[in-house]
């Protein structure tokens, strides 16, 4: 410290802005360290395991990456419909650990890429929100992210999904595209669209791009901004970009078949006639250009109307309009829940309501209208990109859930300009009422590191910073303050300039409460990422007074498959159980979290809302010899079987009509006691989950239901009873064989012989 | 002889066949004469609803002898009642009439005489009504060939058949009468007609339009206008707006045990009702307004004491707004989060 505050050689304000500068990136890598602590609660609480379901899949396939290396892994992945971007990232990682001779297992870089990339995101957010109002809200916005609970919710460790990787990627797509709208460059413009490439390859998400971006360009052109510079942002990025995405296996002609994509290329043909227009004004007089925009407006027309027609043209061919179902049901909010019961199930594509955005990005939801108004004040082509986005993205969260996590960026960069300019104002407020006359100098940061009573603000103002960029760090406490003059001089002294100013013990109690803001934000946070969003959900822990219950039923049943099975068995089950299955136990399911046949996943729906002998049929014919289910109501686990059942009659219904939702209902009710229809009671997942459950405590009473089953002693006539682990969760049935006409036969002929 | 009278006999027989072959020929006669006549009102009527009061009633229903050629889909109308928008009868009315429509347009061939759409109204045939024992709206009945008591409530469409409107209703029908109305058939929500001159208007607004824009002069160009915008998306979103018009929610509900009281705040966090939303909603968007109204708008007011006195209320509004929600959102989760102190400090 000692060292920082001596006078240093050379101009002051030079050197102000090497310490601000590296004071800066001090600040940086403390917030990725934060970034990637805080989602370390998953391991520390259970254990360094991988989560969920979708995860195993990835997991088997960077396995696979690993072993048999890039060429192999090319043709042995289902690559229409595998987004590799995750793998070949984590595979890359582990291979570059494992030549610096880190022995690292596959398993653990899979567990810890998701933290990895978080820090990755808070510092593209910074930069990011740097290009658009300055280094200060730059750091604030990325402090915000590292620990926004919507982020953490898909990023803590173990939880290897697309998101971990993609939301760094969109990102930093983003910044390129901002930093290529500064400054013009075609380098940054390269990069964007590798950038894009890079998200192409990681998620669907993508989309979301190439929407967003050509709709600025649009407002950007309608509102009067047309520069050369947005020409580069867009033009090349467009072009690479869609090149790029098409060698994606997965996009392939997608990228210029699908309605998604065709907005980019609508706005393609829009900015080069408005391109053209800007040309022709410039080598022309005003006289002769009021002619020529006559003709050229009117050939640009007739280019926009054929191009629009062959667009509608090529829509209007295929049936959903060439929009695939999800994103439908974002444009027609009610499209998913009358059309396509498979994407309505899925408890992610949900409507939220409010509580999900206090629960998800918390206080933030305060005081994102502020960061709006700050980039309208003044409004540039960056300012207006972020509003665009905060605009598109909440939208879209209010439609499903599951996008909370695209907003959740979005409005960390809002917060955090919305916090740097409310910061910036009180101290400068406090500094000129406690500096007095000495800041109406000119220069009045110079008496910051000096004067004592500048010093008093100077460490209230590093105090809320340090609240909202960290928990609390006292090394970087006194660094804070040099950091203060970088970020801020051109406000302060216009400030200063203006006296616009507010009262002094306004303002700080403004800022105390400010601090409190971002005191709760930081508990919520910790304590979302430490209850809420770390459990494995593959190994599940509950508290009681006698202790601490583990309940490890799952990777008990896979183990006991993986063992006691043939390895060319199938084992059947309800989709969201088919990764895990293939990963863990290694054997052959019939669906799997990859729902894109809906088919399929009708006739398990089917095979589990059917009588035992019509299911028996069903699954052998599939040639299953397994058949495994959840089951909560012993130790009551909610999110069982018996729970989605309603979705397995809905989607297999679809398909099958004879399956009715209406017969498993009481009056609309869905109940499984004595209340219950004789449909619902025998059909197999009721028979199944509750098979000797009334063995247990006599009664056959649900923990999940509350309530006693309706029918409590019967007998399994096509299936038996092979496994069932340690709290019921998992039950394993195998398929008799086919021994019931054998033994029909033996007693007709024993009868004939007597 | 044997001869003859073994002729004889055939003839007779075959006398006693032919009148019974006419008499049955006559009784089908009169079906199809039934049918052919159904089928005429029908197509007078646009949606292919057939309007019938007690006569018409008693014509097709009570005096046609079972089985009849067809099924008949009776949608019970009260004019009266109309005024009562939580019976939703003209919505349902128009949603019959589109399932009717759409049931013709699919079935061109034999089926489309096996099932009619009916409606009565209650002033015109409350006789009608009396038999059918209906004395509740919205009730739609299906009266299927062999019914011959009207009051026979098997064929009643359940609230559950209504939910979804036209889709639900089709497949009631679809389930009961074996028949297949195939895909519902909305109107467009412009005819051809108004889609034309709207395209026509554009095409001609646009060089206007284009012209403005060049100079920059239209309302586009006004920032406080994508500014109220974007704070409006943002409210509608974080109210949970959406989730409300998907789901249909109610702006309030009714309390179960105390009728006269209302029930604005739904504990659970999986549902809210539409005035929790917009509340809480405007509390999100308040705090971020003031806080910009702060930064922005107060630093430039002169007179000290009433910056010093609209920024104490600005604060007291947002403290009291997030203090609010703060509490809201633990009543509703029952979620009750908690810092983390080191375990030395207790």
């Amino acid at each position: 410290m000692a060292a920082l505050e001596s006078p240093p050689p050379g101009t002051p304000s030079a050197m102000r802005h090497a310490f601000g500068n590296v004071l800066s990136v001090l600040i940086l890598v403390l917030i990725g360290v934060l970034a990637f602590s805080i989602r370390l609660f998953s391991v520390i609480k259970y254990e360094s395991v991988i989560h969920e379901f979708d995860p195993y899949f990835n997991y088997r396939v960077t396995q696979f990456l690993s072993k048999n290396g890039i060429y192999e892994f090319w043709n042995w992945f289902d690559d229409r419909t595998v987004y590799p971007g995750l793998t070949l990232t984590a595979g890359t990682i582990w291979w570059v650990v494992n030549s610096l001779n880190i022995p690292l297992s596959v398993e653990t870089v899979c567990v810890f890429t998701a933290p990895v990339f978080s820090a990755f995101a808070s510092w593209a957010t910074y930069l990011l929100t740097k290009e658009v109002k300055g280094s200060g809200a730059g750091l604030a916005a990325a402090a915000l992210l590292a620990m926004v609970p919507s982020y953490i919710s898909r990023s803590v460790a173990g939880s290897y999904d697309n998101e971990a990787v993609a939301i760094f990627a969109l990102i930093f797509t983003f910044y390129l595209y901002i930093k290529t709208l500064n400054t013009g460059s075609l380098f940054y413009a390269t990069l964007n669209a590798i950038a894009y490439f890079y998200m192409v390859c990681s998620w669907g998400g993508y989309t979301f791009i190439i929407n967003l971006i050509p709709m600025h360009v649009l407002l950007c052109i309608v509102t009067g901004r047309y520069s050369p510079r947005l020409y580069v942002a867009y033009a090349p990025l467009v072009v690479l970009g869609t090149l790029l995405a098409a060698l994606v296996p997965v996009v392939g002609f997608n990228a210029v078949l699908t309605s998604e994509h065709f907005a980019s290329f609508l706005v393609f043909i829009i900015i080069h006639v408005v391109a053209l227009v800007y040309y022709i004004k410039g080598i022309l007089s005003p006289k002769m250009f009021k002619v020529a925009v006559t003709l050229v407006v009117s050939i640009g027309l007739v280019v926009c109307f054929i191009a629009v027609a062959v667009l509608v043209a090529l829509v209007a061919s295929s049936p959903t309009g060439g929009w695939s179902g999800r994103s439908l049901s974002l444009l027609d909010p009610t499209y998913a829940s009358k059309y396509i019961p498979i994407i309505a199930s899925v408890s992610e594509h949900q409507p939220p309501t409010w509580p999900s955005y206090f629960m998800d990005i918390n206080v933030l939801a305060f005081l994102v209208p502020a960061g709006i108004i700050a980039c309208f004040s003044p409004l540039s082509d960056a300012s207006s990109f972020v509003v665009l986005y905060i605009v598109m993205s909440v939208y879209f969260s209010g439609v499903m859930v599951r996008l909370m996590l695209v907003l959740a960026p979005a409005a960390c960069i809002m917060s955090g300009i919305a916090l740097s300019q409310a910061f910036d104002v009180f101290t400068a407020s406090i500094k000129y009422h406690l500096g007095g006359s000495s800041n109406s100098t000119n220069d009045a940061e110079d008496n910051n590191s000096t004067n004592n009573a500048p010093k008093d603000d100077a460490s209230v103002s590093k105090n809320d910073k340090g609240e909202e960029t960290a928990k609390e760090r006292p090394s970087k406490k006194g660094k804070k303050k040099e950091r203060e003059p970088v970020d801020k001089p051109t406000v302060r002294s216009k400030i200063v300039k203006k006296a616009l100013v507010l009262p002094l013990e306004a303002s700080i109690v403004a800022l105390l409460l400010l601090i409190m803001l971002g005191s709760f934000y930081v508990i919520h946070c910790v304590w979302a990422a430490a209850e809420a969003y770390s459990a494995p959900s593959i190994v599940l822990t509950s508290q009681s007074r006698d202790g601490l219950h583990v309940f490890d039923d799952f990777r008990e049943s896979y183990a006991w498959l993986s063992h006691n099975t043939d390895v060319d068995d199938k084992v059947a089950s309800w989709w969201d159980y088919g990764y895990q299955t293939t990963a863990m136990a290694n054997r052959t399911v019939i669906v799997d979290n990859n729902t894109w046949n809906n088919t399929h996943i009708a006739t398990v729906g089917t095979a589990m809302s059917s009588p035992e002998k019509a299911a028996w049929e069903i699954f052998n014919s599939l040639d299953v010899k397994y058949v495994l289910v959840v089951f909560g109501g012993l130790i009551g686990y909610p999110s069982d079987d018996i729970n989605k059942f309603l979705w397995m009659v809905r989607i297999g219904g679809g398909v099958f009509p004879h399956i009715k939702e209406a017969d498993y209902l009481r009056d609309g009710q869905y109940r499984i006691d004595s209340e219950a229809t004789p449909t619902m009671l025998n059909c197999l997942m009721y028979k199944l989950s509750y098979y000797r459950f009334v063995e247990t405590d006599g009664k056959g009473f649900d923990r999940v239901r509350r309530t006693e089953i309706g029918k409590k002693n019967f007998k399994l006539t096509h299936f038996e009873e092979v496994f069932t682990s340690h709290h019921w969760m998992v039950r394993i049935y195998k398929l008799k064989p086919q021994r019931n006409r054998i033994r029909g036969r033996a007693k007709k002929l024993k009868s004939v012989s007597t | 002889m044997a001869v003859n009278s073994k002729l004889l006999s055939l003839l007779f027989l075959l006398a006693t066949v032919s009148s019974i072959v006419s008499a049955s020929f006559s009784d089908s006669d009169s079906d199809s004469d039934l049918t052919n006549e159904l089928v005429s009102l029908r197509s007078t009527s646009e949606s292919g609803v057939i309007h019938l009061d007690d006569h018409g009633i008693s014509k097709f229903l009570i005096s046609a002898s079972t089985p009849r050629p067809y099924s008949i889909l009776v949608f019970f109308d009260a004019t009266q009642l109309h005024s009562k928008s939580e019976l939703r009868l003209q919505e349902l009315r128009r949603e019959f009439g589109i399932v009717s429509a759409s049931f013709l347009a699919n079935n061109n061939g034999s089926d489309s005489t096996k099932l009619f759409f009916v409606e009565i109204e209650f002033s015109q045939s409350q006789s009608s009504f009396q038999r059918f024992g209906v004395n509740a709206l919205p009730h739609v009945r299906l009266v299927s060939p062999l019914i011959s008591n009207l009051r026979d409530e098997s064929g009643q469409m359940d609230q559950s058949d209504f939910s979804r409107l036209a889709e639900s209703m089709a497949e009631f029908v679809e389930q009961r009468t074996k028949l297949t109305v195939g895909p519902i058939k909305r109107p467009p929500l412009l005819s051809k007609a108004q889609i034309g001159i709207i395209v026509a208007m554009v095409i001609v607004a646009t060089p206007f339009i284009i012209k403005r824009i060049l100079k920059g002069e239209t309302l586009i160009h006004d920032r406080r206008l994508w500014l109220s915008g974007a704070i409006f998306v943002y409210f509608f979103s974080v109210a949970g707006t959406m989730h409300n018009i998907i789901r249909k929610m109610p702006m309030f509900l009714q309390d179960r045990n105390d009728p006269n009281k209302l029930v604005f705040f739904y504990q659970g966090s999986g549902m809210q009702l539409g005035a929790e939303g917009f509340a809480v909603g405007f509390l999100y968007t308040v705090v971020g307004l003031l806080l910009a109204f702060v930064t922005n708008v107060l630093v430039k007011v002169k007179n000290l004491n009433a910056q010093r006195l609209i920024m104490l209320l600005a604060l007291f509004i947002s403290f009291w707004a997030v203090k609010k929600v703060v509490y809201l959102d633990n009543w509703k989760t029952g979620y009750a989060i908690h810092p983390y102190w080191p375990s030395n400090w207790h």
